[in-house]
């Protein structure tokens, strides 16, 4: 068995990792695993107070620490009927804008640029690029100074409280943020420049759906009521459910989320590429400049996409300071109401946050919060599979465990919210048998066969799903026999779709898979489009496995060759023990 | 003659990743850090690194996985200093608060569904002291930037770090802030361990216990005192739960059968 395995991934926050397992020229497997004990988060705040649940939350994480009080302000005040004044609103998207430049500038220069110069960390590539590293770490420090003003400390800051802030900033220190940064903006045009023009790697490109929030009125920004998608759909944030749709795997102690069944990207990139049309200024002259084509399907641009970012935030930080120190500082806001029931939802720099609170009688009922990187990780662990089964049929296995650890530090995953070391596993030939066997062990294996008839070897997984049901197994079925009568009869049990599929090996190879990287294989998936069609619940397609056997033809009218035939043989010999 | 750079290790179980993120905030200093000591691992940090025999580990986070621990008994062989940074790794933090291991289970359950893990087992959350031997705590959620160069400094320097072990109460006296208790406001200051410089109070927000609870506190002439001012017991342990961990369960025992 060969694995390609990150156990820690570096530079990133919190600890996660990711494994690989290569059998021959099919990549079987791929999990991006998140380490992070589980924290309970979501039950800890029950019988608190809002007040309380402030404290909290934040401490989900330390990095996107302000967004996570971000939603959960807007959720309990939408929930407690609390008005917000209008400085109040400007000062939040001051302190956000901090951290946007804090957390952007952070990866940015030191986490992600170390990768595309060569380096093991900023501070060796800081001997041959002083003044990125230098500048990067101004910017950051400055996105610090901003949270630190505003919330009242670098990390947890407890200022931003229901319908205001404990202490406002005074006049001097608004005056000073928006001094520097405009200060700051040759440097933000550079970042832009400098990340925009970096020579990304072309593997792995492959389409996804984008998803953010939708900024009111035509602007850019980072938090709305509505949450849009790439593909016009807009969901009201009240009903976030209808976007994430988490599940569980049994190899992270973080979430999953899909739309509509396929994985989804959340971040800068997806920011940009919904919204990128609304930006302004000097930021909306480096998108038309900047974006094409490639970034609506290469995860390695959110680095670009942050880059744009950090000039947007900088540009519109004296907008939002002219704006609030024109207005006196309001009084404290008291609830309207002590039982609700709301959602908020912010973009964090890596992704669009949901908060959603029942309240009843001032204490916390109900929480559910779904972050960021676990709305990722399904995205994440798909261009990862496509990164590794694109460079093993090139040939360029070495490269496997660097680019995977790439694409993961891309997306900027904060582990902590949910998650170094890539690994490459090589399958021994009887993989599969083990694999089955396993998934037999949570009860008893239902089979469907696909394929065609009247095409040579197209026909075996037909041939093999009717052998079997001939030896007594009862819950086999193919394709066309499945009916809104018949699917409930497969009911929850392991699904095992059996068919031919081209991977690109000897006749005969006999592969298990995970069904969704076969559809996730660009090569493969158009095949199992009719997949979708059957009348399967999609959490059952979800964890469902393909047998595959390669075939040797699959020309009109020809018999099943011998070799599909034996490795035929072989599978019911192995089913029958 | 030269002497050897001291070899550090900073490390991160399961947390926020705050404390390591306060350390990367060091910034100017981080460079000085990285040129007086030599730092062998530091995963936010860097992707060159080297697990041996090391001088000072500084480790975040509480033991929420057989892996945390199983890289925690590690580390403890590997290394003659141990220093436990952030509220997690001193007290168990937030996610330590489910001090009943069935009330805990039962939670786990509410949030995942299930209990089994392919990966790795999951435990219930505590601090590094409830498995190895701790030689130094560097308390606060997150740490104090100023008291974690301080505590470097002087394990650099082969000294034991000296802390604060007065309550927050304290620095705010020195800030001459006025007292929230005075407002009818239960502030957890008098409670609570120094060292964030009264940042809350002096927001005009009550201390929430970050730090965890001070060593030379008097729990019981405090709770008295709020009892008194008409806070009950329940909303008391409630506010001190939120931060305390396992160190709850102390303060639990000292306060009971104090009366008004």
């Amino acid at each position: 068995m060969k694995t390609i395995s990150i156990s820690h991934l570096a530079r990133v926050e919190g600890a996660g990792g990711v494994t690989a397992t290569i059998d021959g020229q099919v990549v079987t497997d791929v999990k991006f695993i998140i380490n992070e004990g589980p924290r309970l988060f979501e039950r800890l705040t029950i019988g608190k107070t809002p007040e309380e649940d402030l404290n909290i939350v934040p401490r989900i994480c330390a990095i996107c620490t302000l967004s996570h009080r971000y939603a959960a302000l807007r959720a309990l005040e939408k929930a407690l009927a609390i008005k917000e004044p209008p400085k109040v609103l400007l000062l939040r998207e001051l302190m956000h804008l901090g951290e946007m430049i804090e957390s952007h500038s952070l990866h940015v220069y030191l986490l992600a640029l170390p990768d595309y110069l060569g380096y093991p960390n900023a501070i060796a590539m800081a001997s041959k690029y002083g003044f990125e590293a230098k500048v990067g770490l101004e910017m950051k420090q400055f996105g610090n100074h901003i949270m630190k003003t505003l919330s009242g400390r670098f990390v947890h800051g407890e200022n931003p409280i229901l319908g205001g802030f404990g202490r406002f900033p005074t006049r001097e220190e608004l005056v000073f943020i928006k001094n520097r940064a405009v200060q700051f903006l040759p440097f933000a045009l550079k970042t832009v420049q400098l990340m925009c023009e970096l020579p990304y790697p072309e593997i792995p490109e492959s389409d996804t759906l984008f998803v953010c929030c939708h900024p009111a009125a035509g602007q850019f920004g980072f938090m709305g009521d509505e949450v849009i998608l790439s593909n016009g759909d807009l969901v009201d944030a009240q009903e976030y459910k209808k976007v994430t749709n988490e599940f569980i795997v049994s190899h992270s102690f973080c979430k999953r989320s899909q739309y509509d069944g396929k994985p989804y990207s959340v971040g800068a990139l997806a920011r940009i590429n919904n919204l990128g049309e609304r930006l302004e200024g000097e930021a909306g002259r480096a998108f038309k400049k900047y974006f094409n084509a490639r970034w609506k399907k290469n995860p390695l641009f959110n680095n670009a996409a942050q880059a744009l970012e950090i000039l947007y935030s900088f540009e519109r930080i004296p907008q939002v300071i002219e704006e609030a120190l024109k207005m006196p500082d309001p009084e404290p806001v008291g609830w309207g109401r002590d039982t609700g029931k709301a959602v908020g939802a912010v973009e964090a720099p890596r992704g669009i946050l949901f908060h959603a609170y029942d309240v009843s009688a001032g204490r916390i009922a109900h929480t559910d919060i779904v972050t960021p990187t676990a709305q990722n990780a399904e995205d994440i662990e798909r261009y990862c599979f496509i990164a590794a089964q694109t460079l093993l049929k090139k040939g360029e296995e070495a490269k496997i465990r660097d680019r995977m650890d790439l694409v993961i530090r891309a997306f900027d995953p904060c582990i902590s919210c949910s998650a170094h070391m890539v690994q490459v596993k090589q399958a021994p030939n009887e993989d599969w048998k083990t694999r089955l066997q396993e998934l037999a062990s949570g009860g008893e294996t239902a089979f469907v066969g696909l394929g065609r008839e009247d095409r040579s070897d197209d026909a075996a997984g037909l041939e093999l799903a009717r052998l079997l049901r001939d030896r007594g197994s009862k819950n086999v079925r193919l394709a066309e026999d499945l009916s809104e009568e018949t699917a409930p009869a497969v009911g929850t049990r392991p699904l095992v779709f059996l068919d031919a599929v081209d991977f690109g090996e000897k006749p005969g190879k006999i592969c298990l898979l995970p069904l969704r990287f076969v559809l996730w294989n660009t090569s493969l998936s158009h095949r199992l489009a009719a997949l979708t069609g059957l009348p399967l619940d999609s959490e059952q397609l979800l964890g469902a496995h393909l047998l595959g056997i390669q075939p040797a033809s699959i020309a009109e009218g020809g018999p099943i060759s011998a070799e599909v035939r034996e490795a035929m043989n072989e599978i019911l010999e192995m089913l029958g023990n | 003659m030269k002497k050897d750079k001291l070899k550090i290790g900073i490390y991160e179980l399961t947390g926020c990743a705050g404390d390591a993120l306060l350390i990367l905030d060091c910034e100017d200093e981080l460079i000085n850090i990285f040129h007086a000591a030599d730092i062998r691992s530091f995963l936010m940090a860097k992707s060159d690194n080297i697990d041996g025999e090391l001088d000072v580990a500084l480790v975040e986070g509480s033991v929420s996985t057989e892996r945390d621990l199983q890289e925690l008994l590690d580390i403890r062989k590997r290394s003659k200093v141990l220093v436990a940074i952030g509220l997690c790794a001193t007290a168990g933090g937030n996610q330590a608060a489910f001090l009943d291991p069935r009330e805990w289970e039962d939670n786990l359950k509410k949030v995942y569904g299930r209990t089994e893990m392919t990966h790795t087992k999951p435990l219930q959350s505590k601090p590094l002291n409830a498995y190895v031997k701790v030689d130094h705590y560097l308390p606060g959620c997150p740490i104090d930037r100023e008291q974690f160069l301080s505590t470097l400094t002087r394990l650099l320097a082969g000294h034991p770090p000296e802390l604060h072990r007065f309550p927050v109460c304290v620095e705010c006296k020195w800030r001459e802030n006025d007292c929230l208790l005075n407002r009818g406001i239960l502030c957890l200051g008098p409670l609570t361990a120094a060292g964030c410089r009264a940042v809350c109070p002096s927001h005009n927000l009550p201390c929430v216990g970050c730090w965890g609870p001070a060593e030379e506190a008097n729990y019981t002439a405090e709770y008295q005192l709020l009892m008194e001012k008409g806070f009950d017991r329940e909303m008391i342990l409630r506010k001190m739960s939120t931060f305390s961990g396992t160190a709850i369960a102390d303060f639990a025992a000292r306060i009971r059968g104090v009366k008004k």
